[in-house]
């Protein structure tokens, strides 16, 4: 009776909200929005170059920030030491200073570095952009990983190292395969905050989203017609990014092993199975 | 060949400070199976664990066919030791067929046809013929435990090692994985094997090892042990358990 209750306040709720949303994105949309010049060919066009720039540099950010996550989840589990504080050290900078300051050490910082007309790069930007959001994305890939890693029970490699794989066959036959699995997800999230990252590349000058939308407004005083723009691509990026790492989840589903788990949980004996739950 | 295929000889055994193993000393012959029982946390899957290295001992030695473990390459003996766990540990990630496939595939280096076909055999041999594209999460407790009998047999190991491989299954589900075990016992497979389940102990075992505080309190000849423990401990534990 109650829960039924609840429910229907909660139904009502949600959808006075959606109906106050809707109705304010409506008449936005009905006063605000010029759409002659929404659907101006100047603008398309700036759109669609910024647009085609962005994904180049979120496919190769990607790749590269999930490649180099996948090398420091490792080095966060490796036997030795040095390689262990050296992968936390490279987590804690990246994750514990905020992107936009590692994007102005890239860009303003390090072509100090050289001599005067000495910097190799003459369009330092681009490049810069893809370093920075690599190194950022690939400590939280790692973590994500280093995760994924450690949610796989002991069992698999205490099974695998007694079969006579070394330790390494074993990660990469075993229990890498399943880490992945288990990190896709905060992966995948991951991810998608690095395409909305790209908007602070505005701030180091490359000819992102967001620095047309910042362009257009001033000169035509108006924040509403490109902001239009700018909402769709976005969630045209970010949409297809969620359909992706959907389909790499369905892939992985090896059926109903939560099955398996919820057997081994129930044993609770403190022998070789300690670390099944972990 | 003429000493024991597997001998544990004054094995010790600690965890930091704490000891858990005594001076242990166990003779396995070839084609034996010795039956290992005690109360829980007396040793038992300790001393498994020691013989294929996934613990390392302090003191004493270990080994097969007069051969010490310890000296040996560690990849090379567990080649040689089959182990089975109380919790199955099948790749979630595999069929059944390529659990069983992987190893002789990866560490021996054996064509994936050949793998395949031999896994395939081996499955039959455990009555999962039928299973063999099943994954694991879509397998009984008692399937998969069989499963991990044939992934361990797959490496053509000289002695197997089971414990207490029927603890976590359904009362309705031990019988089948008991099944294959005695099968092996009747072809001439060398076993060690840690269990909770008396009779099963009685019908299968040729000699049985009574554990208490990780030292060995009894060893005899699995009728005798029976028909009435020579120690005190023993008569306290089968007692307890008739
Ligand atoms: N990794 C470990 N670290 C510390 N102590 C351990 C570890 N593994 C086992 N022990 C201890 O060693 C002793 C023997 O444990 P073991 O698991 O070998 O007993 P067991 O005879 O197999 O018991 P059970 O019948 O409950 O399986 C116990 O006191 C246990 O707490
Ligand atoms: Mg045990």
């Amino acid at each position: 009776m109650r829960d039924r209750l609840v429910k229907r306040v909660g139904e009502v709720a949600a959808g006075g909200f959606v109906l106050a949303i809707g109705g304010l994105l409506a008449w936005i949309l009905s006063t605000q929005v010029d759409y002659s010049l929404l659907a101006s060919p100047l603008i398309a066009r700036r759109f669609a170059e910024a647009f085609f720039l962005v994904i180049q540099i979120v496919v190769i950010s990607s790749l590269l920030s999930v490649s180099l996550g996948v090398l420091v989840g490792l080095g966060r589990i490796s036997t030795s030491n040095v390689t262990g504080r050296i992968a936390k050290g490279y987590v804690e900078f990246f994750r514990g200073t905020p992107l936009l300051f590692q994007l102005f050490v890239i860009y303003f910082g390090v072509p100090r570095l050289w001599a005067t007309g000495e910097f190799p790069f003459t369009d330092w930007a681009i490049p810069a952009a893809i370093i920075g959001l690599t190194l950022n994305h690939g400590a939280y890939v790692g973590e994500a990983i280093r995760g994924g890693i450690d949610a796989v029970p002991n069992g698999q490699m205490e099974a695998a190292r007694s079969l006579g794989m070394s330790r390494v066959m074993a990660l990469r036959q075993v229990v890498l395969p399943q880490a992945w699995r288990n990190a896709l997800a905060a992966i995948g999230n991951d991810q998608i905050i690095l395409v909305k990252d790209t908007s602070l590349l505005t701030v180091i000058a490359v000819p992102e989203i967001m620095s047309v939308f910042r362009n257009i407004n001033s000169n035509q005083l108006d924040p509403w017609t490109p902001l239009v723009w700018v909402c769709v691509l976005y969630l045209a990026i970010t949409m297809s990014m969620s359909q992706l790492v959907n389909g790499l989840e369905r892939r992985s589903d090896w059926g109903s092993d939560s099955r398996m788990f919820g057997r081994l949980s129930g044993l609770g004996s403190g022998d070789d199975d300690g670390g099944e739950e972990a | 060949m003429t000493g024991p295929l597997v001998e544990f000889d004054g094995v010790d055994k600690s965890f930091g400070d704490t000891q858990v193993l005594y001076d242990v000393d166990v003779d396995v012959d070839e084609g034996e199976v010795v039956v290992v029982i005690g109360p829980s946390g007396s040793g038992k899957s300790t001393l498994l664990r020691c013989a294929n290295r996934l613990e390392e001992i302090q003191g004493g030695d270990i080994r097969l066919d007069g051969q010490s473990v310890i000296e040996t390459d560690v990849n090379e003996i567990r080649q040689q030791i089959g182990m089975v766990f109380q919790s199955f540990n099948l790749f979630p990630h595999k069929t059944a067929l390529e659990n069983v496939a992987l190893a002789p595939e990866k560490v021996k280096g054996e064509p994936e046809e050949e793998a395949k076909r031999a896994a395939s055999d081996l499955l039959d041999r455990v009555g999962l013929a039928d299973q063999a594209e099943s994954y694991p999460g879509a397998l009984s407790g008692g399937q998969q435990q069989r499963v991990a009998i044939a992934r361990a047999l797959a490496m053509e190991p000289r002695v197997m090692l089971f414990d207490e491989v029927t603890s976590a299954l359904d009362p309705e589900l031990v019988g089948e994985v008991l099944d294959v075990i005695e099968g092996l016992a009747a072809d001439g497979m060398t076993m060690v094997l840690v269990t909770h389940e008396m009779g099963f102990a009685r019908e299968v075992g040729d000699r049985i090892v009574l554990m208490a505080d990780g030292r060995v309190v009894e060893r005899t000849e699995t009728r005798s042990f029976f028909d009435g423990p020579s120690t005190e401990r023993g008569q306290q534990f089968l007692s307890r358990l008739l």
